[in-house]
């Protein structure tokens, strides 16, 4: 038996502590069949399971299709505009999925502006036309793949620049023409980051609230929020939840398993960068075309719209409260940024630096949160706050005779452990394409030459890792700041954030003016993309 | 270290937050998100010194947090928008009785718990927004009518997963029975012009654009149209006409928004004054011309914009009926396929 380390012990502790609120939820599941549930087994079920998994497919080959082709092309090739859309394809990422849905209803959907435009334009009516509502779930998936790319782009670019130089001059010498290059070497080598990032990109898709609700798609989650809020069933509703959860994990699993026997981690012998090739011609406007359109379509488009409302309602909501809450949004979404990559790196470099499968296994246990609706995770914190705090005060009452009163409830401690609950999987994943850069020959010459293992990390990990720390800290503070219902479930009296104060004016039908909230929060995501692209270029 | 100074931090925020909770305050849960009611709060702590601490969230979250805080909760008030919300916290245990004159003496008694457990502050209505056409025929007076044969494909309402149409379910079955209520929700979604999507105000925009000709909504989002910095929004709501349906054995389907006090509120004498200020005369106004609501005071007039829609004949059912009836409406609308 080897000494569990410090360090083991640490992450396993940790990630219990993310879990827990995960596994009161998954407890449901073995609570006996309610009269509730053998309805919704009677009627429902079938639909949430059916479009969940459609969405889950959906989103997966979307992103994949979208995030990979753009992140290859830009990294492969010099073509008109290559160094805009560089940083430009990121963008989609800064805008709440919600708003974008919402736009685009406004513009596509059977009384769109767009669509009556056209309308009037042929002189024809609704009725009389092949008219594709955007308003479905086909529609909900296309606008959730159009902000959701990024991820996919993110991650695989990251990783192809690193990676792919020496293999392609390999392939090159093998006498491969360039689409063979693409499919046989670059695709297979590029599946672990593809999947990491299309995974997150299926997670956040899944545990949608705001666009399936609007499009009336009926999914796990909306079904959870109708068994819980409307039929008073927080257990029923923890059993959907549950089921999501087994859905993600077996996918997560599933990949691994397939993957098992093959070795991913880098030989790394020599890093060189990639020489761009230029295009000319068709091949040139084929490119920027391919670039351009999930840039227009996910960012500029309702990115336009916003600016035009913004533009008519800045005056009226921007006011000394406003101040106060982009202050308290910019305070904790920062802060907990930080503690969340922190954690992140330890879990990764826990299950790195010890190669078992437990460790391995832990980490992608505290991911966990990331497929379940906030609002779920957030009774689970209730639960599991209420559980904590009612000990101490038992503790004091029967001691001291005082009460203490809610410790962690009700304060911003839940909060902010409520996005580390939710969001912890992405700094993972980020870490995880980071470290398996990182040839392990590495690892073995840290070894041998006796450095010790804090000297290993600071001296050799931490500066390789960089990049990847970086990106994890601008995704998980844009995921914070445009995080919604846990936000409101948890949070402490008079605390509001962006997101919050969008969605009270959405609510009383001033969409125009929720456009003002939203711009702060796309603006503080655009720059946060901007710095994150300029951080990969600089790689 | 980094973790360590962090950890420091949010272990400092904390005990900052829980000091923060010293006395002259009353401390809301609310579920309403109405600009009007941040005004509504300031004109209380300057009448009365008395300092309002807000969460704002879903009414199931807010009572879910109050039962689980328990005894601990800081909680004083819960304000939602829904009798039905209301009637969850009773029976989940979360409120108190109060016995308060004010409160007898300004709000009705079937808008309010007949154990005085919670109170009815506004109310609105749930009724049909016709094109000018379809309002020049007589093919809907009823709520009945919405699933009438003739009104095929006329019918444009939103999904299921909102509370406002469980609410209307709850009083059909409050009417007519569970069996019935089944054939009708059966009869509106085979006479919806389109599956079921969007808000309240799509569906009115909907009908304005010639898709269906009876829409469904809350007569404040009418209101909130009418203004609205969305020319599509104030262009849709001129192309209807506000029409109240009725039940054919009573009236039109009214809800609440309300407030209670809660079991274990730490300032229990304020939170009984804070709901009495939101009975009063200067509250139910505001709440009146703020909010397009209606009042619950007798002799407070609704806006200009409101009372131009027409005066109508409330239904009289408990508010409580809307409460108990809820699962079972959500339970119709899976079987009827009404998404």
């Amino acid at each position: 038996m080897t000494k569990f380390s410090k360090l083991t012990i640490s992450s396993v502790l940790l990630a219990l502590l993310i879990c827990i609120p995960a596994i009161i939820i998954l407890s449901y599941i073995f609570t006996p069949s309610s009269e509730i549930w053998l309805h919704l087994k009677e009627t429902v079920l079938k639909d949430y399971i059916f479009n969940s998994l459609y969405i889950m497919i959906g989103v997966g080959l979307m992103t994949t299709a979208i995030g990979f082709t753009t992140a290859y092309i830009t990294t492969m090739y010099k073509f008109s505009f290559s160094g805009f859309f560089h940083y430009a394809l990121i963008l989609p990422f800064a805008i709440p999925t919600y708003i974008v849905a919402f736009i685009y209803a406004g513009m596509f959907d059977m009384t769109g502006t767009v669509t009556t435009f056209i309308l009037n334009l042929f002189g024809k009516k609704i009725s009389e036309i092949e008219f594709y509502n955007i308003m479905s779930i086909e529609g909900a998936i296309i606008v959730m793949s159009l902000v959701l790319y990024p991820y996919v782009y993110l991650i695989t670019k990251t990783y192809l620049r690193a990676e792919s130089a020496s293999v392609i001059d390999a392939a090159k010498t093998l006498g491969l023409n360039s689409w063979q290059i693409f499919y046989r070497v670059v695709l297979p080598l590029s599946r672990p980051a593809i999947v990491a990032g299309a995974i997150l990109a299926i997670m956040e898709a899944v545990s949608d609230f705001g666009v399936v609700d609007y499009y009336g798609v009926s999914t796990f989650v909306t079904g959870i929020f109708r068994t819980w809020f409307g039929m008073g069933s927080v257990e029923d509703a923890s059993k959907l939840a549950a089921m999501l959860m087994t859905f993600i994990f077996l996918l997560i699993f599933l990949e691994r398993f397939q993957r098992r026997n093959t070795k991913y981690k880098s030989s790394g012998k020599d890093f060189k960068p990639i020489s761009k090739i230029k295009l000319t011609g068709s091949k040139n406007i084929f490119a920027f075309l391919t670039c351009f359109m999930p840039f227009f379509f996910g960012f500029l488009l309702p990115f336009i719209q916003m600016c035009f409302w913004f533009s008519i309602s800045y005056e009226e909501i921007i006011d000394e409260d406003f101040f106060i809450l982009l202050k308290q949004t910019l305070f904790i979404a920062v802060g907990t940024a930080v503690l969340i990559t922190t954690l992140a790196l330890l879990f990764v470099y826990n299950a790195r630096r010890t190669k078992t499968k437990t460790t391995d296994n832990i980490t992608q246990v505290a991911k966990l949160g990331y497929s379940i609706p906030g609002a779920v995770i957030a009774v689970g914190i209730l639960i599991a706050f209420s559980f904590f705090d009612n000990s101490i005060i038992y503790i004091f009452e029967t001691y001291f005779d005082i009460n203490p009163g809610l410790i962690v409830g009700g304060t911003v401690a839940a909060v902010v452990f409520g996005y580390t609950v939710r969001f912890i999987a992405i700094a993972i994943n980020n870490y995880e394409s980071g470290f398996s850069k990182i040839p392990t020959t590495y690892d073995d010459a840290i070894k041998t030459l006796h450095v010790s293992e804090k000297r290993g990390f600071t001296t050799v990990f931490a500066p390789l890792l960089k990049n990847a720390t970086f990106a994890a800290f601008i995704m998980v503070f844009i995921e914070i700041i445009k995080e919604l219902p846990l936000t409101m479930i948890l949070r402490p009296f008079n605390f509001d954030t962006l997101a919050v104060r969008s969605y009270e004016l959405t609510q009383q039908g001033q969409v125009v003016e929720s456009s003002v909230p939203s711009m702060f929060i796309v603006f503080l995501g655009i720059i946060s993309v901007l710095l994150l692209a300029k951080n990969m270029s600089k790689d | 270290m980094l973790k360590k100074v962090i950890l420091k931090s949010i272990l400092g925020i904390c005990i900052l937050g829980s000091s923060l909770l010293a006395s002259g305050e009353v401390n809301v849960y609310s579920h309403r998100h109405y600009d009007t009611d941040k005004q509504l709060f300031k004109m209380f702590e300057e009448k009365t010194g008395i300092k309002v601490n807000v969460v704002k969230a879903k009414a199931s979250a807010l009572i879910k947090r109050m039962e689980s805080e328990g005894k601990n909760s800081p909680a004083d008030v819960l304000i939602t928008v829904d009798a039905g919300n209301l009637f969850q916290a009773k029976s989940k245990n979360v409120l108190q009785p109060i016995h308060s004159e004010v409160l007898n003496k300004n709000i009705p008694a079937n808008l309010r718990d007949k154990d005085n457990q919670w109170f009815g502050l506004t109310k609105r209505a749930r009724v049909a927004l016709l094109s000018f056409d379809e309002a020049k025929k007589s093919d809907i007076k009823t709520y009945e009518d919405l699933a009438d044969p003739k009104n095929k494909g006329k019918v444009v309402i939103r999904s299921s997963n909102n509370i406002y149409n469980q609410s209307l379910m709850a009083a059909v079955i409050e009417h007519h029975g569970e069996a019935y209520a089944l054939a009708w929700a059966k009869g509106v979604v085979a006479n919806m012009a389109r599956k079921p999507q969007g808000n309240d105000r799509a569906q009115v925009v909907s009908v304005a654009n010639g898709i269906g000709s009876i829409a469904i909504a809350n007569t404040y989002y009418i209101g909130k149209m009418v203004d609205n910095k969305k020319e599509d929004q104030r262009a849709a709501i001129k192309k209807v006409k506000v029409f109240f349906p009725t039940f054919k054995d009573g009236g039109t389907h009214i809800n609440v928004s309300g407030a209670g006090v809660a079991k274990f509120a730490p300032n229990k004498a304020n939170a009984v004054k804070f709901i009495e200020f939101l009975a009063s005369a200067d509250a139910q106004e505001l709440f009146a011309k703020g909010n397009y609501e209606y009042p619950v005071l007798a002799g407070i007039k609704s806006s200009d914009l409101v009372t131009s829609w027409g005066t109508f004949k409330a239904d009289t059912i408990s508010m409580n009926a809307l409460g108990l009836n809820n699962k079972a409406a959500i339970k119709i609308f899976d079987k009827a396929g009404w998404k």
